[in-house]
């Protein structure tokens, strides 16, 4: 550790940093108080949660700027079992965060035409091309990620994680573990759950090695009672959807999850969580919804397109459409009640086999149906997402069963997660309007 | 190629023995286990050129290999198979499998295998398990139970035909062969049973060959339509070896010994470095470069399925690396449509034109 870096991550973060955040933090809550919004807004104020989490992210990623040197630094997929990570002190940074970041802000597109001018084409996922090209240019808008010491690359997400981190290993020339989780066809099967134990064994000595630390079981359990705690509070809230009016949108909650994926098993986590929790319940003690006149309720599959949260959360909130609830989101609850403190590493193995885009599109339908159900659905959005074929493939049967079957309307709307060039606005508003009348209808 | 059976040949031959057929998707997969449970495997690589079905289950932007095979199956094109294979080797792949026993539910039945990414012992122990529960399910398909020996029988079968398809690329100056009819002999073991193409490799007539013009390397999954080879020799160059999925990235290990799920295990999974596992992509610079120098190739042409993520990854590293060793690549996408278009030759005819002036120089 050089004491130049810790001199540097002791003053800009630890002192100025934290501080200039808390107060950033309370001018924000200040301005949200006082905050009137237009009557015809058919949306209501903004959670002031939203603030408790872009403050928690600011400061994640304040901290990677200057935790080279300092902290070993892991750079992992959204996927991976971090908690082992964790319980050695590592700072661990999200690549696909990242991107969905630069995508909210509307820039993933530029970084992507930097990866493409390098050779990588287009038509890979619009994640990889996003940070591969904010490595290149070395444009970010956290300020700076900190370069990983270890990347740790989990395939229960799609394979494309792994053909990426295989770059990314071949850009940093570090150490690559990949954490291989057999495909759900159908049941889990024992020797699966085998498998991905006996490689969560072998990546703590790997990880021990990178850090210098001896990995602590008793901190490991606490690391993984917090992501439980985590994700039952996360549940608890992607269920307050379920109340009529619904205090909450699915586009609120793609802002809302970056700590469930990036800060599991932090007591922060908790505490912001259990804080947007009370906020909800408040809200719907209130009978105040997220969608002030909320008419319609729909049920949104696949990632979000980013770079249009904000429109078509106005767009559809507009019609009186709220989008109370999302496949998306709901798999970082789904794992809550598997995770174990006791038996840690074999509650985990199984856990993280069953993300939901680890599990066959049929397993995924006859959630979307309990989804349809439990929420009170009237129609469902499937964002059929050009990067994304592990979680499109399978959506045309799906929107056909929902329509013929369940009798609801279902649109696919064609799009891209971060690329706003693979998506036509005209036709996407056109779209998104015909499906407001058809479930008017 | 003369003398070589079709695979409607094959897979009547097949029918008419009362035996059962395997419809097997790319890349990796078995064919010792699936021969010993009484299935001949026939591999569709799309097939190219396929009319699409009245009712789409997939997505445009998905790879043409899976739509292709799907829209061949609601045409009828594998109604004579009794099982369709479908390992898993990439996301694409994935949602094919899972399309099929979620939604499509044919008449065949569906049966997937997991491929672990790297090659380590827990990757190992996990195969062996996934190729004993297929072994399982096979069994419950045909009733037959294979004895160790059959088993091991299956296995030497494969590897005797696998040590004859290395030996073919060993000696390739020596057969007096065309590139498409050496590559027709390479992809009939796609529907060849074993002890067939052993017959084939051995009756290959022998004579010194010399190849006309540039030597190239063709990259990646399928090399389709196979006109392609005449038009790479009409243009003055030659395909000194391959790196295609459907070619050398199939030359598994042999004279493995030991217990057979293991000896299969290790067969799958002892593959040469190739872009869907794991392997880093400095590793498989340095394998191709070692193969091309071997073979005295002066560069290559990556003929890419469209959309096809794992090989699109590998393109940027792959070209600096090789091109750092001297080795210029080209780069070109196919919608699987059985089409060479004017454009793509005229893009591979500037390639090989480069190529022999450098060579030239």
């Amino acid at each position: 550790m050089s004491l130049v870096d810790k001199a540097k991550y002791l003053i800009n973060y630890e002192l100025i940093g934290k501080q200039f955040l808390k107060f950033q933090g309370w001018q924000d809550h200040r301005k949200l108080k006082n905050y009137r919004p237009s009557p015809d807004s058919p949306l209501a104020p903004p959670l002031h949660s939203l603030v408790n989490a872009k403050n928690l992210l600011s400061g994640h990623y304040l901290q990677g700027r200057y935790a080279n040197g300092v902290k070993k630094v892991a750079w992992v997929t959204s996927g991976a079992p971090t908690e082992i990570l964790r319980t050695l002190d590592m700072l661990l940074i999200y690549p696909e965060n990242h991107a969905a970041i630069c995508g909210a802000k509307k820039v993933g597109h530029e970084f992507a035409q930097e990866a493409e001018n390098a050779g990588y084409s287009k038509d890979i996922c619009s994640y990889a091309r996003t940070d591969i090209g904010a490595l290149i240019s070395g444009k970010t808008p956290v300020g700076r990620l900190p370069k990983p010491d270890l990347l740790l690359c989990c395939t229960n997400i799609c394979q494309t994680v792994l053909y990426w981190y295989k770059q990314l290993a071949e850009y940093f020339k570090v150490p690559l573990y990949i954490i291989d989780t057999p495909f759900l066809y159908d049941e889990m099967q024992a020797h699966q759950i085998q498998y991905v134990r006996r490689q969560m064994e072998e990546l703590i000595p790997i990880a021990e090695q990178v850090t210098g630390r001896t990995f602590s079981y008793s901190k490991f359990q606490q690391v993984t009672r917090r992501a439980k705690q985590a994700t039952e509070l996360w549940l608890e809230i992607l269920n307050t959807g379920k109340h009529h009016p619904s205090p909450i949108t699915a586009f609120d909650e793609y802002i809302l999850m970056a700590p469930i994926v990036d800060m599991r098993g932090d007591e922060s986590t908790v505490v912001f969580y259990q804080s947007l929790l009370d906020e909800l319940n408040d809200r719907v003690k209130r009978g105040e919804g997220a969608v002030k006149h909320e008419k319609k309720r729909v049920l949104w599959d696949n990632l979000p397109i980013w770079f249009k949260i904000g429109n078509m959360s106005k767009m559809l909130g507009a019609k009186g459409v709220n989008v109370v609830a999302s496949t998306y989101t709901y798999a970082w609850g789904e794992i809550a009640p598997m995770l174990d403190e006791q038996r840690p590493l074999e509650s985990m193995s199984k856990a993280y086999l069953y993300p939901i885009l680890n599990r066959s599109p049929g397993q995924k339908m006859a959630a979307m149906q309990r989804m349809i159900k439990e929420f009170d659905i009237d129609g469902v959005l499937l964002h059929s997402d050009r990067s994304c074929k592990p979680y499109s493939l399978g959506q045309i049967d799906q929107r056909d069963e929902i329509t013929y079957k369940l009798g609801l309307p279902a649109l696919l709307l064609e799009a891209d997660h971060n690329d706003k060039r693979a998506y036509s606005e005209e036709q996407g508003q056109t779209r998104l309007e015909a499906f407001v009348e058809m479930m008017e209808s | 190629m003369q003398g070589l059976p079709s695979r409607k040949e094959i897979i009547q031959r097949v029918k008419d023995k009362g035996e059962h057929i395997a419809a097997v998707m790319p890349i990796f997969y078995p064919r010792e286990l699936l021969r010993a449970y009484g299935f001949q495997p026939i591999e569709v690589w799309g097939p190219p050129n396929i009319i699409a079905s009245e009712h789409q289950h997939f997505q445009s932007y998905a790879c043409p290999i899976v739509r292709n095979a799907t829209s061949f199956l609601l045409n009828g094109g594998l109604d004579q198979t009794d099982l369709i294979f479908v390992p898993h080797t990439c996301d694409s792949l994935q949602g094919m499998g899972a399309v099929l026993l979620d939604f499509i539910k044919p008449e065949q039945a569906v049966l997937t295998l997991y491929h672990p990414r790297s090659q380590r012992e827990s990757d190992l122990v996990f195969l062996v398990a996934e190729l004993k529960r297929l072994a399982e399910e096979l069994s419950k398909l045909s009733g037959n139970q294979p004895s160790f020996d059959e088993l091991t029988g299956a296995i030497n079968r494969e590897e005797m035909a696998d040590k004859a398809l290395k030996s073919l690329y060993d000696n390739r100056p020596q057969l007096a062969l065309s590139d498409r009819e050496f590559y027709q002999l390479v992809r009939s073991r796609e529907y060849l049973p074993a002890e067939d193409f052993i017959l084939q490799f051995e009756q290959l007539p022998k004579s010194e060959h010399q190849p006309e013009g540039v030597g190239i390397c063709i990259s990646g999954i399928v090399c389709e339509p196979m006109s392609l080879f005449d038009e790479i020799n009409a243009l003055g160059a030659h395909v000194a070896w391959d790196d295609l999925a459907c070619g050398s990235r199939r030359l598994y290990q042999t004279d493995t010994e030991g217990d057979p799920f293991e000896r299969m295990a290790r067969r799958l999974l002892m593959t040469v470095p190739e872009p869907t596992k794991g392997n880093s992509i400095t590793e498989r610079v340095d394998y191709l470069y070692r193969q091309m120098a071997r073979q005295n190739v002066h560069g290559v042409l990556v003929y890419d399925v469209k959309f096809c993520e794992p090989e699109l990854f590998d393109i940027p590293h792959l070209k600096k690396g090789l091109s750092d060793q001297g080795i210029p690549l080209l780069h070109i996408e196919h919608e699987l449509d059985g089409q060479l278009s004017e454009q793509m030759l005229t893009r591979i005819g500037a390639f090989v034109e480069m190529l022999q002036s450098e060579v030239t120089a």
